[in-house]
């Protein structure tokens, strides 16, 4: 049952949530069902940190599910170059997370659920989480194949991954959130998480990429609603609380205070890519000379998401070494960035002689960079 | 639990390191390990240390205002084999508890907290290439970071486990 998360009752609710369990008896079991009404990757991502850092989850979990318009998730150790095709996303317009939690790089799109179990950190276990959703699965298909692996994803018929998991465990508090494919748009996913960009050179954790299906493939019955509500009658039953779904508004300051600061971190440049673990690029590209193609090899060292260390060998006959050394003395501090690279190139025309050969050389350059980030 | 690991370290008596010595040889702890040696208190400025734990399992040994921080051995079996270790910059300035970093085994990132108030001025460049240390060797090459201390503090929670 859908219930609208009036300011009176979330209040309430919450107040609840932060009143120690010492403070009166309580033997029956508690808990809280949250639905956010808010498709902004940001804005739910945020959630999560509020409640980690917030609620007092001693005998009180929470069960939170959202949904996400077209978005890539990247874990917290991860890079996003070797993750997915950046330049696809800009096209398309398709947003890029950082997670504070662990795991690899998964697409969020509205055919895909996204579950978070709230616990203390004693509290914390993956696998129970992941039962009851098989439970919840089987209550509504008993037919349906669904196992939980030993590295806590969900395979459909023992070969389709349709969930997959990540966690964050803090001071007394943890949480583990997992996917859920439900009728993803999976010709997409497969192109948005497949990188492009040749010589990465990295520690960043890395995604094991894996064959998924829908679960609406498997049984049209199983739309998003559906698998919710029986997520959270599964969750309900097993905790002994009322199965209430609570609709938040992750904007309403007034229920999380604080709340809109947190989404606006996740968004800045510095948290989604200066977060990458320091990297490093060895590629080389081709460029158009006369009837033939001159080789120019380019090796950068990225460190914060900045440019630490810029090498490019270019032909000497193409383009003369002080200028080549101009343009990566120019490099080293900005942003590994196409648009910080367009701007520079901007700058860096205005402070060279006028000579449109060496201009149009530049910017050949200039693309071939900005083509690798 | 701390006990147990401590005697289970191939060279259990090892935990004092200069800031400048990155590689100094293990010295023998002039005291016995015994029932209790990890509850006792060293106050005031202790030239030889003990180690120290936190009630999250992270451990400190200090030296003339210089500590080194880890986690304990009960800790990094609980984490699993870790895969990343994330470490702050050296020169950012930690107050007692706050979060400094993070390691990641098994898709889950647990935060990592500071024992003390400091300036970091060395972290274990290893770990970067090899997070693997943490697991294997928690007390020596696995270590985390090397803290530089403005204030010795005298006391130090010892943990119950």
């Amino acid at each position: 049952m859908l219930v609208p998360f009036s300011m009176k009752n979330c209040f309430q609710l919450l107040c609840n949530l932060k009143v120690p369990t010492a403070g009166f008896k309580n033997t029956v079991k508690s808990g809280l069902i949250l639905q956010s009404i808010s498709n902004d990757v940001y804005q739910n991502l945020a959630v999560e940190d509020w409640i980690h850092d917030h609620v007092n989850l001693e005998g009180k979990p929470v069960l939170f599910l959202w949904r996400n318009s077209p978005s890539v998730v990247i874990g917290r150790h991860q890079n996003p170059w070797q993750e997915c095709n950046l330049n696809l996303m800009r096209e398309e317009g398709i947003k890029l997370a950082r997670r504070r939690s662990g795991g690899g790089t998964v697409y969020h799109d509205m055919g895909n659920i996204n579950l978070t179990f709230f616990t203390t950190k004693k509290k914390y276990n993956r696998m129970e989480n992941l039962k009851l959703v098989v439970r919840a699965l089987n209550a509504i298909q008993p037919q349906l194949d669904v196992q939980a692996t030993k590295r806590c994803d969900l395979l459909l018929d023992g070969q389709f991954k349709i969930s997959g998991t990540a966690s964050k465990i803090g001071r007394t508090t943890a949480y583990h959130h997992c996917t859920l494919l439900c009728s993803t748009n999976r010709t997409f996913l497969s192109s948005l998480l497949k990188s492009p960009y040749q010589g990465i050179k990295s520690n960043a954790t890395a995604s094991i990429p894996s064959v998924v299906k829908n679960l609406l493939e498997k049984d049209p019955t199983l739309t998003c609603e559906v698998l919710m509500n029986a997520i959270a009658a599964e969750y309900a039953a097993y905790h002994q609380i009322d199965n209430h779904i609570n609709l938040i508004n992750p904007t309403d300051e007034t229920l999380f205070p604080g709340i809109n600061n947190k989404a606006k971190e996740l968004q800045t440049w510095e948290w989604i890519y200066g977060k990458t673990p320091k990297f490093s690029i060895n590629t080389s590209f081709n460029v158009l000379y006369g009837q033939s193609y001159l080789e120019i090899k380019i090796v950068i060292d990225i460190k914060n998401g900045r440019i630490e260390i810029c090498n490019i060998e270019a032909p000497d006959h193409w383009l003369p070494v002080e200028i080549c050394d101009k343009l990566k003395a120019g490099f080293i501090g900005s942003k590994f960035c196409p648009i910080e690279t367009t701007m520079l190139t901007s700058i860096l025309h205005k402070t060279c002689p006028k000579d449109d050969e060496l201009h149009s050389k530049w910017n050949i350059l200039c693309e071939k960079i900005k083509g690798i980030m | 639990m701390a006990l147990r690991a401590v005697r289970s370290m191939r060279s259990a008596a090892c935990s004092l390191r200069a800031a400048s010595a990155p590689a100094a040889p293990c010295l023998p702890r002039p005291w016995g390990l015994r029932a209790g040696a990890v509850r006792t208190l060293r106050t005031g400025s202790a030239l030889l240390s003990v180690r120290k734990f936190t009630d999250k399992h992270e451990w400190i040994t200090t030296e003339n205002g210089i500590g080194t921080v880890g986690i304990s051995n009960f800790a990094q079996e609980a984490l699993g084999d870790v895969v990343y270790c994330s470490l702050p910059e050296v020169g950012t300035k930690l107050n007692k508890q706050e979060e400094f970093g993070a390691l990641e085994s098994v898709k889950a990132a647990s935060e990592l907290y500071s024992p003390l108030s400091g300036e970091v001025t060395e972290i274990n460049e290893a770990l970067a290439e090899n997070p693997g240390l943490v697991n294997k060797s928690c007390y020596e090459d696995g270590k985390l970071s090397l803290e530089l201390f403005q204030r010795i503090i005298a006391t130090v929670n010892i943990p119950r486990f």
